[in-house]
């Protein structure tokens, strides 16, 4: 009897065992929303989603929001890490070696800058507007359409001066003030003289660090992506903010016109009376296919629809791919048989109408 | 006992290694200017940044001035780093040294430019900031010369001026009201220790990696 319950209690806690060690581990895959064999980039874009949505600023009624925000960046810190990753993959959490490298505020703030952010805009302590703020900078970060359809991620490395303490006192809130002096009896004397506050002392130090700009699918023309506090420093106030402005390129093949695609092909005077079929690389490398069997005019278009730039707002939108023709007529002359040949086959009458074509007539 | 001794002393070691290799993080190991980047230039003689501003010179082509400043923390330091019009400088790529490449000024939008007229206090080369938006002429192209085969950001580089071949200089003498304290910035014939410039604050952008690969969604 003895034996049996031993057994039974023994079995009873190895089940136990097996199942903390299984929730022991989290499934950083599933905290990011992404799966197995998403790349760093589809991380990177996961995390950066993601941490604006649960940052605890953010959702002040939530009692779980601060573990959520941890998780999401421990799952970040290892996912984007190759080796961590690996090590991740085949052992499960408690299979990572080392404890953390940098800080969640690390992590955060190389996608996003600083101080906080941005949310509506306005950055806090805005409302007092007696304090002084450095420099913005503003960078053209210059991008092809082939990185406006597939998105990417630039790293870019920031080197800036910092305030840091020094010894000593420094002068600062230097300001005009009229001092009132009196010369004698019933005589005054108005003098303007400079004032200054005593500060701690201040000295610039360059600091150094990566921060990570997306080029978000389908960013349009002239969007602009800031790091608050990333720019030039002010000695007696806050520093200014990094932009990143986005410019997109001329390509080669295709125009864009919002969502949609513009291209043209030259097709021959044949493959436009008898038809043809063929295909178009498109900015990522898959092809769009193209088939006519009827006759096609010069100045025709055909829409292929889902096949433009996806939507910013919602990437699942995607605009149309236009694609225009033009025809090239052959480049010898015809014989008199030739013509014949063309006159027999064709069985076109003569059309000969003069008319204004400038007008709209 | 001496092989056992040795073996341990050899897998320390190892391990020392791979332990110090793992160790370097997610530092900045990156070193390079690269195309697009935005950087400040420090003259190393002179100690002063690379600068311009909405001040016309008095005399001379009357263009934009452009001067060396002693402080490390005026936006208006910003240049960057762009290739010629023809479109041969890709974003994040390292710039190799003899490539030409135009500077372009962060807050105006002009290029550094030189031309055959007088700079105001030492009669050498005037060099000035040209253009608008980025787009200027042909006398904005300048040729970066340095030892090895890349700009690399802790090294000290002339910029020679494709054109009048002048080398950008700083030689001392100082301007009075508006700008009173800035150091006078021009062309140069001669290469010496007047020339040479540091790449100091601002933004380096790394190369990308293709965004192309093979969608997948739709069929």
């Amino acid at each position: 009897m003895a034996v049996k319950g031993m057994n039974l209690g023994s079995v009873c806690y190895l089940v136990l065992y097996f199942v903390a060690a299984v929730l022991a581990g989290r499934d950083f895959y599933k905290i990011l929303g992404v799966s197995k064999s998403a790349s760093v980039r589809d991380i990177k874009k996961a995390y950066r989603k993601l941490a604006l949505q649960l940052h605890p600023d953010r959702n002040p009624d939530d009692p779980t929001a601060a573990d959520k925000f941890a998780d999401l960046g421990s799952a970040y810190e290892v996912l984007s890490d190759d080796e961590k990753r690996k090590q991740y993959d085949a052992y499960g959490e408690d299979g990572l070696k080392e404890g953390h490298h940098g800080s969640h505020n690390d992590i955060f703030s190389s996608f996003f800058g600083d101080f906080g952010f941005m949310f509506g805009g306005n950055r806090q302590g805005q409302q007092d507007r007696n304090i002084p703020r450095g420099n913005d900078i503003v960078l053209d970060l210059e991008v092809t359409l082939e990185e406006v359809y597939s998105g990417n991620f630039v790293e870019v490395v920031r080197n800036k001066p910092v305030a840091k303490e020094a010894p000593g006192k420094r002068k600062c809130n230097c300001r005009q003030e009229m001092r009132t002096t009196q010369l004698g009896p019933g005589r005054f004397q108005m003098t303007q003289e400079v004032v200054c506050d005593e500060c701690p002392n201040i000295k610039l130090v360059n600091e150094e660090r990566t921060l990570e700009v997306e080029i978000e699918q389908g960013v349009r023309d002239e969007m602009e992506y800031p790091f608050i506090g990333e720019g030039e420093p002010h000695i007696d106030g806050e520093p200014g903010d990094l932009r990143f402005r986005i410019k997109v390129m001329k390509h080669p093949v295709f125009e864009r016109r919002g969502d949609d695609l513009y291209t043209n092909v030259t097709i021959s005077l044949v493959e436009a009376l008898v038809g043809f079929e063929m295909d178009i690389t498109h900015l990522d490398g898959h092809t769009v296919h193209i088939e006519r069997d009827k006759i096609t005019k010069p100045g025709a278009r055909l829409w292929k629809k889902g096949e433009g730039l996806p939507n910013f707002d919602n990437n699942n939108i995607r605009g149309s791919l236009i694609v225009s023709f033009d025809i090239e007529f052959p480049q010898t002359q015809l014989d008199d048989n030739q013509k014949e040949g063309v006159r027999g086959i064709l069985k076109q009458s003569s059309v000969q109408k003069v008319y204004n074509g400038l007008q709209g007539y | 006992m001496e092989l056992i001794y040795t073996l341990r002393v050899l897998i320390k070691s190892i391990l020392f290694v791979i332990l110090w290799s793992k160790c370097e993080g997610r530092e900045s190991e990156f070193n390079y200017v690269t195309c697009g980047s935005l950087v400040k230039l420090l003259n190393t003689r002179h100690n002063v940044r690379l600068h311009s501003h909405d001040v016309k010179y008095g005399s001379g082509s009357g263009q934009q001035s452009v001067t060396g400043v002693e402080s490390a923390d005026d936006a208006n330091s910003y240049w960057r780093i762009r290739g010629k019009p023809d479109g041969t400088c890709q974003r994040g790529v390292p710039i190799q040294c003899g490539q030409a490449v135009r500077i372009t000024h962060m807050t105006t939008g002009r290029n550094l430019h030189t031309h055959h007229f007088s700079s105001p206090l030492s009669n050498n080369q005037e060099v000035s900031a040209f253009g608008e938006n980025g787009e200027g002429d042909d006398l904005d192209v300048w040729r970066v010369q340095c030892d090895g085969s890349i700009w690399e950001r802790e090294e000290a580089v002339r910029f020679k001026h494709v054109g009048t071949d002048a080398f950008l200089s700083v030689t001392g003498e100082q301007y009075g009201n508006p700008i009173q304290g800035q150091k006078e910035v021009h062309g140069m014939g001669i290469a010496n220790q007047n020339n040479y410039w540091k790449a100091m604050e601002g933004v380096f952008i790394l190369p990308s990696q293709e965004p192309l690969r093979h969608n997948h969604e739709e069929l």
